[in-house]
């Protein structure tokens, strides 16, 4: 009974894919991607493929709240066909859930290096050993400072956290704002606090707070006061300001330095600052050997879990992760390569690229602690009222709670 | 006979497939640990045991009802005033009822966005130059105000609809029981309380709980002006079952929250028409 069912089943599919796909007809895939400011860089990639797979169509589909859109997607079963997505939480959990290809079983980018490969697979997969992302770009996730003021007061990068704290009063006292705060959008907390927690708490953390051996209250009340100390140094309207202000106003030269990582570098290029950029790693520590350069997968390739042309969407990845494909996506995005040894001639990115040459890199800290915890809201409450035993009391406490929902 | 229950059938099947069908799906997710999408498992009851001993959820719940429940009345009263207004013979009548009507057709989400941009710019320089201290800075950006600014823009467009009900009541008065007030020598507020708001107690009792129940679900406003912030503010319930839901990655857990929440909204709204309908007769 059951075989002759198989059998019905197959028979049913066979004659379905061959009334969907008759030979010669060209095949259309859906490319999803979440990068607003990538969409021309894109659509060259997939000109220039197109002009060699004639057979193929991919139609480049981007959506500001690419997240909410995808898993819309995925509620309705109508998943895309090949999917670019941030390298974070949100695709570990989607990965965990088990909706994405398994690439472990057809390896197809040889030339990602295994450490940039591990950030990723460590944000989930579906069972143990499954690769279920490539790598297509990274980002560093440092401080963004503009040379010609920083070269007007007499500054340098610093080094150490009470050079950071030495710089921003000098330039405070000189009349320049040190850091320009875009708080009203509460992630743009996260970068200062992923650079922070990536360096001071000993490694090993959130295995640690897991396992019940260890609390925030204990371990995060530097980073918790390095933070705050941080973002006072923010211009007096930082509460009401956003993103996109941020990014103007930077371009515009109206502050030293900006809290956010090189994928901000785009966005501010956009309004043509009249002066040179430059990049360095948050140092949180006096120690500048132990200064880590927090660094993710900006950008992650994947196909759904039974892709519907195969053939076709792992043609158009391969193409994506050519090297010279990746190299010249991450020149125009002042990405960098998730090569080893990555080259990158962006001056803007000059000052991270000995971290990524060294491998001196460390993952983002928000990418351990689940979603539904409201990280970037608490962190914002806490710029407001300072309050830094709430702070870390609500972070142990949502974790606790989250933990009991899921155990 | 039958053609009547022809007439009823095609809308009650669309009720049911768009309406009662999602609602039980949602029953059943609820009971589950299901992200959305994926494979998932059954975990009875813990779903809506762990709702009772969340604080977030409460605190959505507390800043839900408070916000509900001062839109509701402040729309109620300005609507009410605005449509006496439009009722008295004033100049440009029909005009300035064309006029007031447009809040409603715009989309919440636009006005929000307006609105987001007058209090982090406008209204700031306009309190300035006028040494108001309290206004001077984005009221949205704190913490214990932000909710009176969304209270603002939900009553700015909510008042439009409400207004018009209350036309429509006010139209219902015939003109003999205003002269016969005024022949026994009833002022103007007299005879608002005794006769033309008695009179318009069903338009008051469906405004009402259109307006508690609408607020209730508040949601476009909150996206579109502070995202639930400060921190964690002004996070409504129907936020934080989208929020928690679907970017949280907590689909089940907030259905569950959704099926309370309908619950105690069809309640409210129950009790809330009982009242006020029982006035109604005894007025």
């Amino acid at each position: 009974m059951k075989r002759i069912a198989l059998l019905l089943a197959g028979a049913l599919l066979l004659t379905a894919c061959a009334a969907a796909q008759p030979r010669d007809t060209r095949v259309t895939l859906e490319f999803f991607q979440f990068k607003p400011e990538a969409v021309e860089t894109f659509d060259k990639i997939i000109k220039d493929f197109e002009a060699a797979h004639p057979r193929v169509d991919v139609v480049q589909n981007h959506s500001p709240t690419a997240e909410s859109a995808i898993r819309a997607r995925l509620v309705k079963d109508d998943i895309p066909d090949v999917i670019a997505l941030n390298g974070n939480s949100v695709f570990g959990e989607l990965a965990s859930a088990g909706v994405f290809y398994d690439f472990a079983r057809a390896p197809i980018a040889a030339d990602v290096s295994p450490s940039i490969q591990r950030i990723l697979d460590d944000l989930g997969t579906h069972r143990p050993g499954e690769r279920n992302g490539l790598p297509f770009a990274s980002n560093g996730n440092g401080v963004i400072y503009n040379k010609d003021l920083f070269a007007r007061h007499g500054l340098s990068p610093p080094t150490r956290w009470s050079e950071v704290v030495a710089a921003a009063r000098r330039l405070g006292a000189a009349g320049v704002t040190p850091f320009y705060a875009t708080l009203a959008d509460a992630w743009t907390t996260l970068p200062a606090f992923n650079a922070l927690a990536g360096n001071v708490p000993a490694p090993g953390f959130f295995a640690r707070r897991t396992a019940g051996k260890t609390t925030f209250a204990a371990e995060y009340p530097q980073v918790a006061a390095k933070l705050r100390e941080l973002f006072g140094y923010g211009q007096r309207d930082r509460f009401s300001r956003t993103y996109e202000d941020g990014n103007q106003a930077f371009a515009q030269g109206k502050a030293a330095m900006y809290l956010q990582g090189s994928f901000a570098l785009p966005a501010i290029a956009t309004y043509e600052p009249d002066f040179e950029i430059g990049t360095f790693a948050l140092p949180a520590t006096e120690n500048p050997a132990d200064t880590r350069l927090v660094s993710g997968v900006d950008v992650a390739l994947t196909l759904p879990r039974e892709p519907e042309h195969p053939e076709e969407s792992m043609a158009f990845l391969a193409y994506l992760l050519r090297p010279e494909v990746m190299t010249a996506y991450a020149r125009e995005q002042r990405a960098v390569p998730p090569v080893e040894n990555p080259p990158s001639d962006d001056p803007a990115l000059a000052g991270l690229m000995p971290y990524f040459a060294a491998g001196r890199l460390t993952g983002y800290a928000d990418h351990h602690i689940p979603l539904t915890i409201p990280l970037d809201q608490l962190l914002q409450q806490f710029l407001i009222d300072g309050d830094q035993a709430a702070l870390l009391r609500d972070l142990d406490r949502e974790w606790d709670k989250v933990a009991a929902r899921r155990s | 006979m039958r053609t009547y229950y022809w007439m009823v059938i095609p809308a009650l099947a669309l009720f049911l497939i768009f309406h009662t069908v999602p609602v039980l799906q949602g029953f059943y997710y609820s009971l589950t640990d299901s992200p959305g999408y994926g494979s998932y498992d059954f975990v009875g009851l813990k779903n809506y045991a762990s709702l009772f001993a969340d604080d977030r959820i409460l605190d959505a719940y507390l800043f839900t009802f408070k916000f509900a429940v001062v839109a509701t009345v402040a729309t109620n009263a300005l609507a009410l005033a605005i449509a006496l207004g439009l009722n008295a013979r004033i100049h440009f009548r029909t005009a300035l009822r064309g006029v007031f009507f447009i809040p409603n057709v715009l989309a919440i989400l636009i006005i929000g966005y307006v609105f987001n941009y007058l209090f982090a710019n406008s209204l700031p320089a306009i309190a300035q130059a006028a040494g108001i201290e309290a206004l001077s800075t984005n009221i949205l950006a704190d913490p214990d105000l932000a909710w009176l600014g969304i209270v603002a823009v939900a009553v700015w467009q909510a008042a439009a609809f409400n207004i018009i009900i209350y036309l429509a009541g006010l139209q219902t008065i015939s003109d003999d029981v205003r002269e016969a007030a005024t022949i026994d020598g009833a002022g103007s507020w007299r005879q608002f309380v005794s006769i033309v708001f008695p009179l318009i107690a069903p338009f008051f009792t469906i405004n009402m709980v259109l307006s508690l129940k609408n607020f209730l679900q508040v949601f476009d406003h909150i996206v579109a002006l502070t995202n639930g912030g400060p921190g964690t503010a002004t996070t409504s319930v129907s936020l934080l079952i989208y929020s928690g839901g679907l970017e949280g990655g907590e689909y089940a857990y907030q259905t569950a929250n959704a099926i309370i929440y309908f619950l105690v909204i069809v309640a409210v709204s129950v009790f809330q028409m009982r009242v006020l309908q029982r006035r109604e007769m005894s007025a």
